[in-house]
């Protein structure tokens, strides 16, 4: 069978574009053969089109698909898995458009069209990429109209036009159906790009690891607080506690015995007695915050909160040692709700293995500093007395903060404390808590993020990862859990302003923030309010059209419907289709006028109807002066009335010499009402 | 696709009732119909299959893809709908045909309230043929029609339809148009021609009696012949003063006649005329038909032709 | 317009009792266009043309139209003239302001054919030389109703070239006896005094294409001609030509009514003669009760 090229002339060049615009975003992630690939399709449908040359045949193509199956394999390692397939799913779009020619295999580019714009969107879900598809399926949907309009003398930039219209029509209904469409729970458990890396906190701190963190401004997380927001002071997020000390790194550690189950409270399975006791001391007076969290992701389990969080929504359990666990491992942006009352974490108890564990120092670490401890207990007749008196070292000694502390030798602990005396917050925690330990009272180091920088626009939080900080919390009887901050101690501006705010303070943090290009950060010019801006729009997104998971879809259909049930669901679902479609099929078929009555031909029909009602039934077909003579007819005490009116009208309505003005209309009116009087 | 009999029945009946014929229909939502194409349908499981995906991948704008597909699936009713709504349809001219063989109807369509495009025109067992009509124009296309026997042949069925813009959707209305082809006799050739005026003979024999229809020759002029009838060419050209001489037929000119052809069918008697009507044409005679209640007079060239098989096609109703 | 006035007069004084038709016959040649009268023999169509002509002061040819004549015989033909060796054209009596051709449907189509043509073109072929007609130039044709013998019908087509078609008909009673005793019409014809010259009359069809027509009059001549293409009744509806002919005519019916723009009362007036002979009906319809149905039926204000 002959192949008649049917695709007509004024969409060729919209399907080339279609194709480059939806396979832009692969090529640029992608391996660069993808590029190549899809540039030498590009010039060989060019050449045919310049008649240069003919479509190639099966076997080029057959060799061209192999070639992308054996490079996908060299660049991959496998055919399968999400970045693989993709890049054979690109390969393959643009092998497909190299073989058009009739209008089918053009309605199979634009299907795997939608497929590539997809798994755009499986890589990144900014703002923006939703945007770039948007654009790419308003191209799609261009040669869609291009390849039904078979007019040869149709204009391409028409069909652009009408693309857009489509598209802009599309999208309050699309809105709608993301809106009021149930989620349903996946149906079974995919996950992307599990495998890489990112900076962020590990799961152990040795001296330096936090200051390296401080280099960065990438985002950690976002915080949306529902009503009063804590004091800088007082915001201190916790991610991870550390009780095993080896001498140079603290690490996560369990009591020996205690079963995960009982450590850890996953929402809906049995209370453990902890979260028993913890929920027993809360109480409607107390202080409470309760925000959302928008964590980007990490790649580990750990969740950041503030004191004592209990979560309310989200894939998330809460530790013993009151820190907030993924389920998963959290590998793209995540969600999760918290109320937090600081005033509850006395109820925690401390088990004799838990209190074994926070007093355990290596052995041989730390001799002059175990010395020191000592004393202090001595000394102090309670453990905050210690605490206190081990604060009051830092800041009398002459102690540093500075982000580029001397390296440590043999003994990190001792060689700190008495001989280099300079360092950053995992410096202080790490030797505090060891200090601590030393002197019998329980304690453990925390990481996690200090402050955050509120947008002004959307008043949420940011929370960056030079907010990185660590700290140490003691057992105090009675209290529980106590956090002391020894930075505080040395530098107290890094917890009251912010770590940038301290480096401006000092005079080796000045440069430092230049070479680490933190300032920029600090200035208040256009540019911060850009970046506030582009901010504020990503972190909305991320919470409103992310995050509208089924948890968020039912709380807001309950605001908006009362409540939430499959009917009411439905019904809102069918009358805001219902009413978009109605809208624009006044739209669209609106006849534009024609059916309209002008005031002068209503004013006509008006005493015709009269005169058909009160007399005999009046033909359609009456001039204005026949309509006066049949009413004379039948009223002669009218007749003059009657005859007033018609010439009056003729003269309006016929002679169009001028249009009729209001007055004149106005007179016609009184003429008739005048006539109207007579007919009875 | 073929419903059983009964069934076809039904629905051609119900057709008839819902859409009846007239000479000028503009399609409405009355008339209208719409459904998926195949295309359409497969442009729906994507959007099923992108909803799954955005399911499973736990990702809103996968999702939000696949409600873009489908609001766009939506929206694409209405336009599709509109493109063939208030599109007006009329009877134009027709081209006769002998029966067995084509004629051809012309179809007007005329757009008043907005632009159609790629509207498709067939009927049953014909290709179909496309156009597009521009707002406040009219635009008209002949379509062929098979001619089975003589008579009348009323237009079939119309079917309208359209996949523009998206192809997604065919949206289509019939039209039975009050329109109809003549289709002629098909001729049948016989030795007799029907015809008086000519010695029982189709061969137009010279009476040497001067008529005024065929240009027979020239003669010297005579003092008294009408100056219209002076060959001035040639006198200009130097050859003399002559009359140009015409040439009647014996008996006035030929008719052809009905009462002639006894003893067999009608059709067979009109296949006959059509014959004669056809082989007197190329002799290019000039020749008159009679048929019961309609007489035609005598003369020559295409459009005479026409008049006559039209007559004989309308028989017995002109 | 007094003018107008007069000419209805004088035409009046020997077309008795016909008022109307004589309004709509001095309307067709306001509006430039050609008129056709169907009557039975006698019926006074020769007079009207006639006296049309005086009125007017056209110049004015007679043709009996007759089974035997030729296209030559209307148009002309090219005659050679030894002294000048030259063609010149000897002009047939088309070559009139005012041509009255009688029984056009006596003659046979081919011949008919050259007559319709050059009223349609108003000019003349012969010989490759194209010659323009007078100006102003009108046909006043008349013809037997269809069902007399020998007789060729005008197909459809060719009607349509005519603007309007008018019949006189019997006379009235009292008419009648008047027209008994007044004596000799040819003598009375002649006897009229012309009112207005042909410069003056195509001043005045210049100024029928001045008569307003407002959008609304417009839509309501558009839509009686829809109405005349969706009616079953008819076999096909009216042309465009006819719409843009029925509108001229009813600017001129307006002018000679005294306005400066159109009434739908114009419309109606001029409807049933500019209609009737551009339509056939179907099986047992009368064309022109169809036609004044019509009237009836549109709205004359839309709705």
């Amino acid at each position: 069978m002959a192949r008649i090229y049917q695709v007509p002339s004024h969409t060729r060049l919209w399907l080339a574009l279609a194709v480059l615009l939806c396979s832009l975003p692969q090529l640029v992630k992608g391996p660069p053969w993808q590029a190549g690939l899809l540039l030498l399709v590009i010039l060989i449908r060019w050449l045919v089109e310049q008649q240069r040359m003919t479509l190639p045949g099966r076997m080029v193509r057959s060799l061209l698909l192999i070639g992308a199956v054996v490079l996908t394999f060299y660049s991959f390692g496998r055919l399968y898995g999400p970045e693989a397939g993709v890049a054979l799913l690109v390969s393959l779009f643009a092998l497909k458009y190299l073989e058009v020619v009739q209008q089918r295999d053009a309605y199979v580019v634009i299907v795997l069209g939608y497929f590539v714009c997809a798994t755009a969107l499986l890589f990144s879900q900014a703002p923006g990429m939703f945007l770039y598809v948007v654009l790419c399926m308003t191209v799609l949907t261009t040669c869609l109209v291009g390849i039904n309009h078979s007019d040869t003398r149709a204009s391409g930039l028409l069909h652009g036009r009408r693309a857009l219209v489509i598209t802009l029509q599309a999208i309050p209904l699309m809105v709608v159906l993301f809106l009021l469409v149930p989620r349903v729970a996946p149906l079974w458990n995919m996950q992307v790009g599990g495998d890489k890396a990112r900076t962020g906190m590990s799961d152990s701190m040795s001296p330096g690891q936090i200051s390296e963190l401080s280099e960065s401004a990438e985002l950690a997380f976002r915080v949306d607080f529902q009503g009063d927001m804590p004091p800088r002071a007082q915001r201190y997020w916790r991610g991870l506690t550390l009780s095993h000390y080896d001498g140079r790194t603290w690490q996560q550690a369990v009591p020996q015995g205690q079963p995960e189950s009982e450590y850890l409270y996953q929402r809906g399975s049995e209370k453990p007695d902890w979260y028993k006791r913890l929920e027993g001391r809360r109480s409607p007076d107390q202080q409470y915050y309760r925000y959302q969290v928008i964590a980007e992701p990490t790649q580990r389990r750990w969740l950041f909160s503030l004191d004592v969080p209990f979560p309310l929504y989200g894939d998330v359990s809460l530790a013993k040692d009151m820190r907030l666990v993924a389920n998963q491992p959290v590998s793209e942006r995540f969600a999760y709700r918290v109320d937090s009352v600081p005033a509850v974490s006395a109820a925690i108890n401390l088990t004799s293995q838990e209190r074994q564990l926070m007093l355990s120092l290596p052995e041989g670490a730390g001799r002059k500093a175990r010395g020191l401890a000592h004393q202090w207990r001595l000394e102090s007749d309670s453990a905050s007395d210690i605490a206190q008196r081990a604060l009051d070292y830092f800041r009398d000694q002459p102690f540093h903060y500075t982000l580029r502390p001397p390296r440590l030798t043999v003994d990190p602990v001792d060689d700190f404390l008495f001989r280099t005396r300079r360092g950053f917050c995992e410096h202080y925690a790490s030797s505090f808590t060891f200090l601590m330990r030393a002197a019998g009272v329980p304690a453990r180091v925390v990481v996690g993020y200090q402050g955050g920088e509120r947008n002004e626009l959307g008043s949420h939080l940011l929370v960056r990862q030079y907010d990185a900080h660590a700290w140490s919390e003691i057992w105090l009887g009675g209290h529980g859990w106590t956090r002391v901050d020894p930075t505080g101690a040395v530098a107290p501006d890094r917890i009251e302003l912010g770590l940038r705010e301290a480096l401006e303070n000092s005079e080796d943090g000045r440069d430092l923030l230049d070479d680490l290009g933190l300032r920029r950060f600090s200035d208040g010019g256009l540019f911060a309010k850009v970046s506030q801006l582009m901010d504020y729009v990503d972190f909305r997104w991320q919470t409103w059209v992310l995050g509208y998971d089924s948890a968020f879809q039912s709380e807001f259909l309950e605001d908006l419907l009362g409540a939430v049930s499959p009917v009411r669901i439905a019904i809102a679902l069918i009358v805001a289709v219902t009413l978009l479609m109605g809208l624009y099929a006044l739209f669209l078929l609106w006849h534009g006028g024609n059916e309209r009555l002008t005031l002068m031909e209503r004013e006509y029909w008006r005493l015709h109807q009269r005169a058909s009602e009160r007399g005999r039934p009046l033909e359609a077909g009456l001039t204005p002066m026949q309509l006066c003579q049949a009413i004379s007819e039948q009223w002669p005490q009218a007749a003059i009335a009657a005859d007033n009116w018609a010439k009056y009208y003729q003269k309006l309505h016929y002679d169009p010499v001028s249009l009729p003005n209001k007055q004149q209309k106005r007179h016609l009116r009184s003429l008739r009402n005048r006539l109207y009087k007579l007919l009875d | 696709m073929q419903l059983p009999a009964p069934l076809r029945n039904f629905y051609e009946r119900w057709l008839a009732r819902r859409l009846p014929s007239a000479r000028q229909i503009v399609l409405d939502q009355r008339r209208i119909f719409i459904f998926p194409t195949g295309y359409g349908f497969f442009y729906l499981l994507v959007a099923a299959l992108l909803f799954i995906g955005g399911i499973n991948y736990e990702n809103n704008l996968i999702l939000a893809l696949s409600f873009l597909l489908a609001s766009l699936f939506m929206v694409a009713i209405l336009h599709t709908f509109r493109n063939l709504s208030a599109l007006g349809i009329r009877n134009g001219d027709s081209e006769s045909g002998f029966a067995g063989e084509e004629g051809a109807l012309e179809i007007v369509l005329f757009a008043q309230r907005r632009e159609h495009h790629c509207v498709w025109l067939r009927w049953r067992g014909q290709d179909g043929q496309q156009i597009s009509i521009r707002r406040g124009e009219e635009e008209s296309l002949w379509l062929n029609l098979p001619l089975a026997e003589r008579g009348r042949v009323m237009a079939p069925r119309l079917k309208v339809e359209s996949r523009f813009p998206l192809g997604l959707l065919r949206t289509w209305s019939y039209v039975t148009l009050d329109h109809y082809c003549l289709a002629w006799p098909r001729p049948k050739e016989s030795l007799d021609c029907p015809a008086d005026g000519g010695k029982e003979n189709q061969e137009a024999f010279s009476s040497g009696q001067s008529g005024n229809d065929e240009f027979q020759g020239l003669r010297s002029y005579i003092p008294g012949d009408s100056l219209r009838r002076v060959d001035w060419k040639g006198y200009a050209a130097g050859r003399g003063l002559n009359t140009k001489q015409f040439e009647e037929p014996v008996g006035g000119r030929l008719w052809l006649r009905w009462d002639r052809l006894p003893g067999i069918g009608e059709e067979q008697r009109l296949s006959v005329l059509c014959y004669w009507i056809l082989q007197l044409d190329q002799q290019r005679q000039p020749y008159g038909l009679a048929l019961p209640g309609l007489t035609l007079a005598p003369d020559t060239g295409d459009v005479h032709r026409w008049r006559l098989l039209d007559a004989l096609a309308g028989y017995p109703d002109f | 317009m007094q003018a107008l006035d007069k000419a209805l007069a004088q035409v009046g004084r020997v077309v008795l009792g016909k008022e109307e038709q004589l309004k709509l016959a001095l309307t067709c040649m306001l509006a430039n266009g050609h008129l056709l009268i169907e009557d039975l023999p006698g019926m006074g169509k020769t007079t009207l043309a006639h006296a049309l002509a005086r009125v007017f002061k056209l110049e004015y040819r007679r043709v009996q139209f007759t089974s035997d004549m030729l296209p030559a015989d209307i148009l002309g033909v090219s005659v050679f003239d030894p002294n000048t060796q030259q063609f010149s054209l000897r002009e047939g009596p088309v070559f009139t302001q005012l041509l009255l051709a009688d029984e056009i449907n006596r003659a046979t189509p081919k011949t008919q054919g050259a007559l319709l043509e050059a009223m349609e073109e108003r000019q003349v072929t012969l010989d490759g030389v194209t010659r323009p007609l007078p100006q102003p130039f009108f046909v006043v044709a008349t013809q037997n109703p269809v069902d007399q013998a020998g007789t060729f019908v005008l197909p459809e087509s060719q009607l349509d070239r005519f603007l309007m078609r008018i019949s006189l008909g019997y006379p009235a009673p009292e008419v009648e006896l008047q027209l008994l005793a007044g004596g000799d019409l040819r003598e009375q014809v002649r006897e009229l005094q012309s009112v207005i010259t042909s410069e003056g009359l195509i001043k005045l069809s210049r100024l029928v294409g001045k008569v307003r027509a407002s959008h609304e009059l417009l839509d309501y001549v558009q839509r009686l001609l829809d109405a005349t293409r969706s009616d079953d009744r008819f076999v096909a509806g009216l042309s465009p030509r006819a719409g843009l002919g029925l509108l001229k005519a009813a600017r001129a019916w307006a002018l000679l009514s005294g306005r400066d723009y159109v009434l739908p009362e114009d419309v109606q007036a001029v409807w049933p003669s500019v209609a009737e002979h551009r339509l056939s009906a179907r099986q047992g319809g009368s064309v022109a009760a169809i036609t004044q149905s019509l009237l009836q039926s549109v709205p004359v204000i839309r709705r």
